[in-house]
């Protein structure tokens, strides 16, 4: 399945990812930039934040109080801000567009 | 510059001498020799912080399938940390849910009560030993209820746990008594699932794997180094924590008046001893191909270390990164790795660290490490005390 990240000037990184991977693995497998994450997926560094563009993010179960505490952390977030560890991906995110931050440190 | 009162960049992590004060040695690598080979064991170092991130996040570059020490560790157990993508990601997605931030919480109140009930006896005695007494117990406590081990069963498992990661000076392997540990810890483990087939299921992490050993996702090697790697890498590194942040609170006072002054500066203060002092010194790699870095070539299948502590220490990264600031909170230090084999109990360690820290700080806010009788453990990898006598005013109060 694709997923594809949109880095802050607007040019698109398309990747293959495996359905049950991560988006933050996803990323992190192509060494996209702007995709750190740090503490390898267990929702403690937030630095995999990206932007879930539209129409996903409906598609996506609702942050828990983890990722949303980490997330609150951030001075950059926004509509559509995930944490990407925390997004696993399923066939019916083929597609996913997500926007990467201009910093994550 | 002179010679003569300046050492040669070295590094020889089987070098006991290297293992009490080894930040001079890394500074020289960084600033010197920031590939260093290591002739006699036909090894590389990375010492600077941009290439130990680089080389955590190119896994492909800088494979951990040979293992992830710089010796060839030779058991048919293969860990976690002895893989790459996919058979990575397959293992780590097995458990990675159990030990985020919102699942570990719930373990708080049993931290605290195993923390209290270590340190009270102690309270009226003005007297304890950091680690035998207090730090080299609780994490094995702690992952002895993770996985559903008998607490009798602990100071058993944990000679077994410490043995595994002992090396004896200059000598580049595992010793003979570290392999009969292994072997011992790998029957235990055959045994302990023997038993549970007889009692009625549990919910821990053990049954999460035996699940997923039941819907073919794991191999039954695999569950043995799962849980290998989750009795050993649970149990050493906390403890070191531990020793290695009263260590440093009771060098640097200021930074102690500060914290017992704002009790909230914990956690950062818990981060800035994982980057200043964490336990967890390096990890090996091994390159896949020939990699060309600051003019020099590191030919294709020779291991590398990365030295984390040497990298979170990197004055090009951090600013005075040689000072000991409890207000830095850096977020991005290598203290628990970095990238996909980054720690994967990390969370499990920053609370057992933090109640512990808070207990020990309530029971003796006014310690004395004494110096004369610190004594530390030898491995390679991980750095830390195996004794830290503390005097302190008695204070019978204690959660009385």
């Amino acid at each position: 399945m694709k997923v594809i990240f949109v880095q802050p000037d607007g040019s698109e990184q398309i990747v293959e990812a495996e359905p049950g991977s991560s988006v933050m693995e996803a990323a992190v497998f192509e060494m996209i930039d702007g995709i750190i994450g740090m503490c390898g997926g267990i929702c403690s560094c937030a630095t995999c934040h990206c932007f879930v563009e539209e129409p996903w993010r409906a598609l996506l179960p609702p942050p828990g109080p983890g990722e949303t505490e980490m997330m609150n952390a951030l001075d950059d977030v926004g509509p559509g801000s995930r944490l990407g560890c925390q997004i696993i991906l399923t066939e019916h995110l083929d597609g996913i567009r997500l926007k990467v931050p201009k910093e994550q440190l | 510059m002179s010679g003569i009162d300046t050492p040669a960049p070295h590094y020889d992590p089987y070098d006991y001498r290297h293992h009490d004060n080894p930040y001079p040695d890394y500074k020289r690598l960084r600033d010197q020799a920031p590939v260093f080979h290591n002739s006699k064991f036909d090894f590389y170092a990375l010492s600077r912080y941009e290439d130990c991130f680089r080389a955590v996040r190119d896994f492909r570059t800088f494979s951990s399938a040979q293992g992830s020490n710089l010796e060839n560790i030779n058991i048919e157990v293969a860990t976690i940390l002895d893989s790459d993508p996919p058979v990575h990601t397959r293992l780590r997605h097995i458990i990675v849910d159990l030990f985020t931030p919102d699942s570990v919480a719930s373990l708080e109140e049993s931290v605290r009560d195993m923390a209290i009930d270590l340190l009270r006896p102690h309270a009226s005695t003005g007297s304890i030993d950091v680690i035998t007494d207090f730090a080299a117990r609780l994490p094995m406590s702690i992952i002895c209820r993770l996985l559903g081990f008998p607490r009798d069963d602990e100071d058993m498992l944990r000679g077994w746990t410490d043995a595994a990661v002992h090396r004896n000076e200059g000598e580049f392997g595992v010793p003979a008594e570290g392999h009969a540990a292994m072997g011992k810890l790998i029957e235990y483990f055959e045994r302990d699932i023997a038993r549970r087939a007889t009692l009625p299921p549990r919910h821990d992490v053990i049954a999460r794997l035996l699940s997923a050993e039941g819907e073919g996702r794991l191999s039954h090697g695999e569950l043995m180094g799962f849980m290998l790697i989750l009795s050993v890498a649970g149990n050493e590194t906390t403890t070191k924590l531990l020793g290695n942040m009263m260590f440093q609170l009771h060098r640097h006072p200021d930074q102690r008046a500060v914290l017992l002054a704002e009790p909230s500066l914990l956690p950062s203060a818990v981060e800035e001893t994982m980057r200043f002092d964490g336990p967890t010194q390096m990890m090996a790699r091994t390159v896949t191909r020939d990699v060309e870095l600051h003019g020099t070539t590191i030919p294709e299948g020779k291991k590398v270390a990365l030295i984390f502590t040497s990298a979170n220490r990197d004055e090009r990264k951090y600013v005075d990164a040689e000072s000991y600031d409890i207000r830095r909170n850096p977020r991005d230090h290598l203290g628990f790795g970095g990238g996909l084999h980054s720690c994967v109990g990390a969370a499990l360690a920053r609370l057992e660290a933090r109640v512990a820290m808070q207990e020990m700080l309530a029971l003796m806010p006014d310690f004395v490490v004494d110096e004369t009788r610190l004594d530390r453990m030898h491995s390679p990898n991980v750095r830390g005390f195996t004794t830290v006598p503390v005097s302190f005013t008695p204070n019978p109060g204690y959660r009385a």
